[in-house]
């Protein structure tokens, strides 16, 4: 029985053509069965997973999830399912930026590309999503350029420019604590820009800048930066570093008794460096570009509890800039009912972000013409402990956009549409 | 002027002597097995990690004893069970072995304790400034030096006086002899490297206190280390100590006048010294 089991003649032919069959089967069943219907609509997210950025990078990616969830239990970008491609962009290497946004477009064909937390990757990334007119949304990279003097018609950004931080907390500190400052500003083109923006909004209000140090991008011994600073008086003393730069600075200026003799300040904070540092070092007066705790704003404790029962953690600013840079993809293909990147763009001019997006006051909108979001900026200090453990920041003053970001010919972008 | 000078070579002395402590680890264990340990960086962060978890229970001061010693526990396993293979081939295989390490201790720490800064927290007392003139005397900086201090001193005591120092500074010199002469080069190696990455371990606790306790924390302090062993010439440990203390110094002072140099300063010097006395201010000749 067995003999007879094992030994049924096949040919080694017949086995070669059902071979061939299965393996003819494998590439042609896509086009048979398959409609464009049941293809999803890609969205390709080229940001940080590992190095300095990758805590932020972390917590834009939980907000892209997070919005792709809720865009398909919506129904989709024009009725078919969203699927989120990701890519670790690297912290600060603008060649692997680039290389994995060309992957994504060109091998996975994806219909929107979003990224990056890092300026400078940001932009070089651009170049790449401008090249192929693929519709391309920055969540979290501040430099002016990107909706500025380097501004594409397909390129959006969610956070806010340097230029609307510095004007949004200028006033605040000149009114509030003196007008001599002294900078501690990272060294590359986020710190630059941001400075600059400060300068030009203090000066303007009588500000006097009395030093400043530019610190190389990592750095991890404030100390002798500090001692310059204590050496020239100021009234504030601004910390542009940012994440573990930040951390660490903060650390550090409390331990040398800073915080007792100046002002500490900056123009931009996040609720992950504050989480970071030990409750002495939770001080200074910064902007804030979201705040989890908003009891007046609807939706907004909605959006806290999923991204809670997701993560375990109160969204941040960057989990916001997330979960709108990846619904504003949404919204862009269901408003224009297409996936061309064109008439995308343009349904996307003076767009306002429904209120359960927004999650802010008074809403935000892409400015038309270039194409750079206007929220709401919220400019308080930090606390060592609020009522909750998360609460770490006092809103004192929500500041309109529209009234910090300056003109559109301050800005400097001049989109050009293809013919 | 002269004041923010001076300032800046005192505090440039107590930067310099925290690079000095990490630098001493990767020295003893470079000299002993010829091992160029890049993941020394990965055990640092392994050591303020292992702190910060055992803070709640043991408190900072628990953390500073025991930290270390776990981490040293971590090096002799990961001696025993990769880097020993390694072991008489050219030095590129460890160094290649050791580089990705550092890598999976990196994303390691940041699947297990996440990728955002953690606060750690020291008692209260150690980080107010001793004196508002010299305010960046901090207490936790004077602390840190003192530990720094007695780290060197108790290792000049171990490799001076007892039989394990004598048999590391013999082995250094002419291991294939102190084989001969029936010493377990092995338990030699392993317990050698568990005393660099001790040293390791213990500067990752006390760099916490000041600085963000994140994953790339090791990365960020590895580099100045082989500056200052490089500076102070390959196989001295007094060479090493010495090159701690001056970049520390060199990189405090570019501040006062270049402030953005004050990193690529340690690498100018390094550069100058390869240049004018490749074996370093105090190194032996010929040793590399």
């Amino acid at each position: 029985m067995s003999k007879d089991l094992f030994s049924i003649p096949v040919k080694r032919r017949t086995l070669l053509e059902a071979g061939l069959a299965i393996g003819a089967m494998q590439i042609a069943s896509p086009f048979v069965v398959k409609s464009l219907a049941d293809e999803p609509v890609k969205i390709g997210l080229d940001n940080p997973l590992t190095g300095t950025y990758a805590a932020v990078g972390k917590n834009e990616l939980i907000g892209c999830q997070l919005a792709i969830e809720q865009i398909n239990a919506k129904g989709g970008i024009l009725g078919r399912q969203a699927e989120l491609l990701v890519e670790d962009s690297t912290s600060g290497d603008a060649g692997t930026a680039v290389e994995k946004a060309r992957k994504l477009i060109d091998r996975d064909h994806i219909n929107f590309l979003v990224g990056n937390v890092n300026s400078a990757l940001a932009l070089a990334m651009a170049g790449v999503s401008f090249e192929k007119g693929v519709l391309h949304i920055v969540p979290g990279g501040h430099t002016d350029a990107i909706t500025g003097s380097s501004c594409h018609w397909n390129v959006f950004r969610v956070c806010n420019t340097t230029q609307m931080e510095a004007n949004a907390i200028s006033g605040t500190l000149i009114k509030d604590y003196g007008k001599k400052w002294y900078y501690i500003t990272p060294d590359y083109s986020f710190g630059h820009t941001l400075q600059a923006g400060l300068e030009k909004a203090a000066a303007a209000l009588g500000g006097i800048e009395v030093g400043g140090d530019l610190t190389p991008l990592g750095t991890t011994d404030f100390s002798s930066y500090l001692i310059k600073a204590q050496s020239t008086n100021p009234d504030v003393i601004i910390f542009l570093t940012q994440g573990d730069d930040m951390v660490n600075a903060l650390k550090q200026a409390v331990q040398f008794g800073l915080d007792k003799k100046f002002h500490l300040a900056g123009a931009q904070q996040e609720l992950e460096p504050l989480e970071g540092l030990p409750p002495e070092a939770r001080i200074g007066t910064w902007v804030f570009e979201w705040y989890w705790k908003q009891p007046n704003v609807p939706h907004v404790a909605e959006f806290v509890e999923a991204v809670k029962k997701k993560s375990g953690r109160v969204p941040t600013a960057r989990t916001w800039f997330g979960y709108v840079s990846t619904w504003t993809c949404a919204l862009a293909a269901n408003t224009a009912k297409s996936l061309e990147a064109v008439k995308m763009a343009k349904a996307l001019q003076g767009f306002k972000l429904p209120p359960e997006i927004a999650l802010m006051p008074d809403g935000a909108f892409y400015r038309e013409g270039q194409n750079q979001l206007i929220p709401n900026l919220y400019v308080g200090n930090a606390q060592a402990q609020g009522s909750e453990p998360d609460d770490l920041f006092k809103v004192t003053n929500v500041v309109k956009g529209a009234d910090v970001a300056g003109t559109l010919e301050d800005t400097g972008c001049k989109l050009t549409w293809p013919a | 002027m002269t004041q923010l000078i001076l300032f800046n070579v005192f505090n440039g002395l107590i930067v310099g002597a925290f690079y000095a402590l990490m630098a001493l680890g990767l020295s003893l264990i470079l000299n002993l097995s010829g091992v160029i340990n890049f993941a020394h960086g990965g055990f640092l962060a392994i050591g303020g990690y292992i702190a910060f978890t055992l803070m709640p229970f043991i408190g900072f001061w628990g953390g500073l004893i025991v930290a270390p010693v776990l981490t040293a526990i971590l090096g002799i396993v990961v001696e025993r069970f990769l880097i020993r293979r390694l072991y008489g081939r050219d030095p590129l295989y460890s160094l290649l072995l050791t580089f990705g390490l550092a890598f999976i201790f990196e994303d390691g720490t940041r699947f297990i304790w996440g990728a955002q800064s953690l606060p750690f927290q020291v008692p209260g007392w150690l980080v107010t400034p001793l004196s508002t003139d010299y305010f960046f005397l901090t207490g936790y900086r004077l602390f840190m030096v003192l530990v720094v201090a007695s780290a060197v001193i108790g290792l000049f005591v171990i490799l001076g006086y007892t039989r394990l120092g004598i048999r590391i500074r013999a082995g250094t010199l002419d291991l294939e002899t102190v084989s001969v002469l029936g010493v377990n080069v092995r338990v030699l190696r392993s317990m050698n490297f568990g005393l660099g990455v001790y040293l390791a371990g213990l500067a990752g606790v006390l760099a916490v206190g000041q600085l963000g306790l994140q994953p790339t924390i090791g990365s960020s302090l590895i580099m100045p280390s082989f500056v200052a062993i490089i500076v102070g010439g390959l196989g001295s440990l007094p060479g090493t100590l010495l090159g701690g203390l001056l970049i520390g110094v060199a990189s405090g002072l570019t501040t006062v006048f270049f402030p953005s140099a004050s990193e690529a300063v340690i690498y100018v010097m390094m550069a100058v010294v390869l240049l004018v006395r490749p074996r370093g201010l105090l190194g032996e000749e010929g040793r590399f």
